[in-house]
């Protein structure tokens, strides 16, 4: 009994510092309807500052808080506010939370090129007063974590105040209910929104601070990790109530020490020693299942600035074509390097496939793509069970895929079941949660598991040693293990799935998708049921998950159970998919070149411009390699706020003009198709080949708009002649103009009688 | 039906009959919608009950009210704003071949629809690009192609010009006239009279009057809600 009070007391002084965090969340969340999931990232960044402060240039331990917590962090949150989330409005649901990924991303990546970039130093925090600690109930609670629990107290009086008895914190509610009547009354909700910015980051810094120590010496991720630990407490409060934020944040902190007590801190159990970690992952979960139904919604907001354009089948057919061709023209000019980094980009853009059928297309999120791509490898390896499952295999066989997609659907169906009569974000949360839970509870199970079931020996092979090998396949008397060959059966994979997705998209099933999408209270009312339909699509995108991530795995042939599966690799895929266009096929493909482009071959090309040219390694490595290391990825997601139609769309608008100039179309393809023939003889070398295709794509659109006098209207309308809204002002206006404009607007012509109803 | 302590609904009892549009005014916040809310689901009264031909239908959910045979429309347009003028319609045929035994060809039965309502000319237009009026027409469009025993129109002429409005009434009464109840929430007074043989009055969430078009024009409590004591000349 003394242990289990003892262990009380502990949780509940871990639950303060977790109520500080996810109260921090929630004043953003309720002020600007953004789900912060950058909170972590500024909890880190916070805690990195009070260390660099405090114990790397000795200031006092006041005077480093007050700098830390009163000053940095707001001054980060309202910067965050002004310049990137304050561009979200009029964005969807997917828009506001990709954002806020990338900006997690960039925090973090500026963290590791500020303090780690040189060198594995460690920096150790310690916590206030030391090691001056009370014993209670024989149990010794440190001065650190008293201070957390006041702070805690302090901070909930204090926002309660804030929020109910002054002018700036009824501002702040009302920023959220209507933004245009508070202007209108005047109120200044930009005001209200910095400050709501500047509380949660100063929040954030403040768990970031006390969390710290427990960490021993600070990691980036790791602390972001134990930041993200307090979401759960945030969701059980609905992202809205203080109180039930806090009461989250005590049940998040007992449910720690408990299990530490009843496993004597993990080691009771083996196979359950990384529950502690899973532990508010399966919280989340609970709270998804307590909460109340959402009532449903119609559009979030009236209009949003996404918009997707929907190609013909005969479209997709022809890019699915030209890009086969494409992909066969340029691999046999590569070299074998080349050809790799293309082939995963390749690989990548396949798992980001599933992401456009559930976020592009139905507009709900998956943050755990990679988690399925391990739960597609351990189902595909537990059909060919053998002494030692698929590395003795020659093929990777379609058998093993079919079950492996399978597999994926299901789990993907059991995962959307407690956030279907949620909203996307949830869903989102709901994903990201499995993710971790897999990743600490089989991911990093080295061993196989052995079991019986109905008196059978059962044996499931987890990442057995710590990797998986994947055979590539051997399928209708073709190998497919050379590199080449693998390039391109996954390219015509890539093809078949985008051409099947546009063909889905353009059904009855996806027209009822995108309805759901853009206003699920109206499909109710049509008579459709819309949690399983967005149960369906979520199994389905998991089953096109689990393919892609089979084939990225046999495309890395061993894939370790180190990386990739944290969490952060899915949150990057999701972020540069949504960046690159999350509604097209081709969005999908560009993300995954992006990320190939980003983490493999620029690195390179910079490395080897450093080394040829030594006086300018500092600013090809020092400076742009790191910025496009830590930080590229991310700056481009931060960009979508201005363009949420992501870059797919932006290179159709720029290619538009070649509609309206076929000849010239023509003579260009041809043209580049020649070039290509003397590259592949040898007449050209591949550099002036790149740089002649890379020129001639920005040059040849704008050339023909020159010379055929085209112009775009409208952000994205492209007209020929004269600009309609100068006539009258330039020349007359005639009878004729008139008509053009009824025409333009959709009106019926003069003299023409309306239809009757 | 209450939000918080507020009581939005209070004591309100409506009856829409068949082949009849019955008209539901009154002033803005008199709680219209909130009505229509709970008579579709999306709402959850905290007491009262909804009636579909006779059947109690409180307890199910918005879509199964719809397969029973409640359309709507929406005073802040619903439409699905990635479709054209025409998917919206069709998509509405398409889930219902979903759950309807008897099937039917979306695509020929939108156009009918878009026909009828005077859209052909849009049919092909995103929904987004259209005027309002327009946009309240294809909502009603897809309501129209559950064919519905109940039709919900809310403020279903806001944004259409004067002979706009008339052709729509007509439109009405032509709708009634194949069996379907209509329950119209409008603040075009003139409408409203033209085409309702019933009508309820509403404010602050209760029914102040109810009666024929006649019969309202001249109630005192009816004035009072929509001009003031005041004002009333």
């Amino acid at each position: 009994m003394q242990d289990f009070l003892a262990y009380t007391v502990l949780g509940l002084c871990l639950g303060s510092v977790y109520a500080i965090a996810a109260t921090g969340l929630v004043v953003t969340y309720s002020t600007s309807g953004i789900f912060n999931v950058a909170h972590g990232g500024v909890a880190t960044m916070s805690a990195l500052v009070y260390w660099q402060l405090r114990f790397g240039w000795h200031v006092s331990t006041p005077l480093a808080l007050f700098l830390t917590i009163v000053v940095f962090a707001p001054l980060l949150g309202i910067f965050l506010e002004v310049f990137i989330m304050r561009g979200l409005r009029d964005t969807s649901e997917v828009t506001r939370l990709v954002v806020p990924v990338a900006v997690l991303l960039a925090i973090n990546g500026a963290s590791t090129w500020i303090w780690f970039r040189n060198s594995n130093r460690a920096l150790v925090p310690k916590k206030f007063f030391g090691e001056s600690h009370i014993n209670v109930l024989g149990q010794a609670v440190y001065y650190h974590q008293l201070i957390g629990v006041a702070l805690a107290i302090l901070i909930a009086g204090a926002l309660y105040v804030l929020l109910y008895r002054t002018r700036l914190g009824v501002t702040m509610r009302a920023t959220v209910d209507d933004r245009s009547l508070l202007m209108l009354n005047g109120g200044r909700p930009d005001v209200a929104s910095m400050a709501s910015w500047a509380i949660g980051a100063s929040l954030a810094g403040l768990a970031g601070v006390l969390l710290s120590p427990q960490l021993g010496a600070l990691q980036v991720f790791a602390l972001t990790l134990l930041v993200f630990d307090a979401y759960p407490a945030a969701v059980a409060g609905r992202l809205r109530s203080v109180p039930l934020t806090y009461a989250g944040a005590m049940v998040l902190g007992l449910s720690k020490l408990y299990f530490d007590w009843i496993s004597d801190a993990g080691q009771r159990w083996l196979l359950l020693r990384n529950l502690r970690n899973a532990i508010p992952a399966v919280l989340l979960f609970v709270a998804l299942l307590l909460l109340p139904q959402d009532r449903l919604r119609g559009s979030v907001v009236a209009r949003t600035r996404e918009r997707f354009k929907v190609p013909t089948l005969r479209q997709a057919l022809l890019w699915g074509v030209v890009l086969v061709a494409v992909v066969a023209m340029l691999q046999s000019l590569m070299s074998g390097s080349a050809v790799i980094s293309l082939a995963n980009a390749i690989s990548l853009s396949l798992l980001a496939l599933s992401l456009v059928l559930l976020t592009g297309y139905a507009g709900e999120i998956n943050l755990a793509v990679f988690t399925f791509a391990g739960v597609a490898v351990i189902a595909a390896w537990q059909f060919d069970v053998g002494p030692n499952g698929l590395a003795t295999k020659q093929s990777l066989s379609v058998m093993a895929i079919l079950l492996s997609m399978c597999v994926c659907a299901l789990v993907g169906g059991l995962i959307a079941l407690p956030a279907l009569r949620l909203r996307g974000l949830y869903l989102g949360l709901a994903t990201f949660a499995f993710g971790i839970i897999v990743y600490q509870l089989v991911i990093l199970q080295t061993a196989p598991l052995h079991f019986s079931l109905f008196g059978r020996h059962i044996t499931i092979n987890l990442f057995t040693n710590g990797s998986f090998t994947v055979p590539r396949p051997y399928w209708f008397g073709i190998s497919f293990g050379g590199q080449r060959a693998f390039l391109m059966l996954m390219t015509v994979m890539f093809a078949i799935i985008g051409i099947g997705l546009i063909a889905l998209r353009r059904s009855a099933y996806g027209r009822m998708i995108v309805a759901m999408k853009d206003s699920p209270a109206a499909c109710a009312t049509l008579g459709l049921n819309i949690k399983r339909l967005k149960l369906g699509v979520f199994m389905l995108s998991s089953a096109v998950a689990g393919l892609g991530g089979l084939m990225w795995a046999a495309q890395r042939r061993t894939l370790p159970n180190n990386a990739d599966f944290d969490g952060f690799a899915s949150l990057t895929l999701f972020m540069i998919a949504v960046v690159g266009g999350i509604g097209y096929v081709s969005g999908a493909l560009i993300a995954g070149i992006f990320l190939s482009l980003l983490s493999v071959v620029l690195p390179n090309i910079l490395n080897k411009l450093g080394a040829d040219y030594p006086s300018l390694h500092w600013l090809f490595v020092t400076v742009i390699g790191n910025f496009t290391h830590y930080v590229g990825p991310a700056m481009i997601g931060i960009g979508l706020g201005k363009n949420p139609s992501g870059i797919a769309q932006q290179i159709m608008d720029g290619f538009r003009p070649l509609r309206k100039a076929p000849a010239a179309t023509a003579v260009w393809v041809l043209a580049l198709a020649g070039l290509w023939m003397l590259t592949w003889r040898g007449v050209v070398s591949n550099w002036n080949f790149a740089l002649i295709c890379v020129a001639s794509v920005f040059l040849v659109p704008r050339f023909i708009m020159a010379a055929f006098e085209l112009r775009f209207v409208d952000e994205n309308r492209l007209v020929s002649g004269e600009d309609l809204d100068l006539i009258g002002l330039e020349r007359p206006f005639r009878e004729s103009d008139r008509q053009t404009l009824d025409t333009a607007l959709g009106l019926p012509p003069m003299g023409v009688p309306r239809a009757a109803p | 039906m209450k939000f918080g302590g507020a009581a939005a609904l209070s004591d309100v009892n409506v009856t829409a009959e068949a082949g009849a549009i019955t008209g539901l005014i009154g002033p803005n916040g008199a709680g219209k919608t909130t009505l229509f809310n709970c008579i579709t689901g999306l709402l959850q009264p905290t007491s009262g009950v909804v009636f579909l031909e006779g059947k109690e239908v409180s307890s199910l959910p918005p879509y199964k009210r719809a397969r029973g045979g409640v359309a709507r429309t929406f005073q802040r347009l619903e439409l699905f704003t990635s479709l054209t003028v025409r998917d919206n319609i069709r998509v509405a045929g398409e889930i219902r071949n979903r759950w309807s035994r008897t099937r039917v060809d979306p695509r020929a039965e939108a156009d009918i629809v878009i026909e009828m309502l005077g859209l052909t000319r849009l049919a092909d237009r995103d929904v987004s690009e259209i005027p309002t009026g327009m946009a309240r027409r294809v909502e009603m469009g897809r309501a129209l192609m559950t064919r519905p025993k109940i039709l919900l129109l809310d403020e279903p002429a806001s944004g259409q010009d004067e002979q706009e409005t008339e052709e729509f009434g007509d439109l009405l009464l032509n709708l009634c006239g194949d069996g379907t109840a209509i329950l119209l929430v409008e603040h075009d007074v003139s409408l409203v009279m033209k085409v309702c043989s019933f009508i309820q009055v509403l404010d602050f969430g209760r029914v102040i009057a109810s009666g024929t078009p006649g019969e309202i024009q001249s109630n005192p409590a009816v004035l009072e809600a929509y001009l003031g004591e005041d004002n009333r000349a």
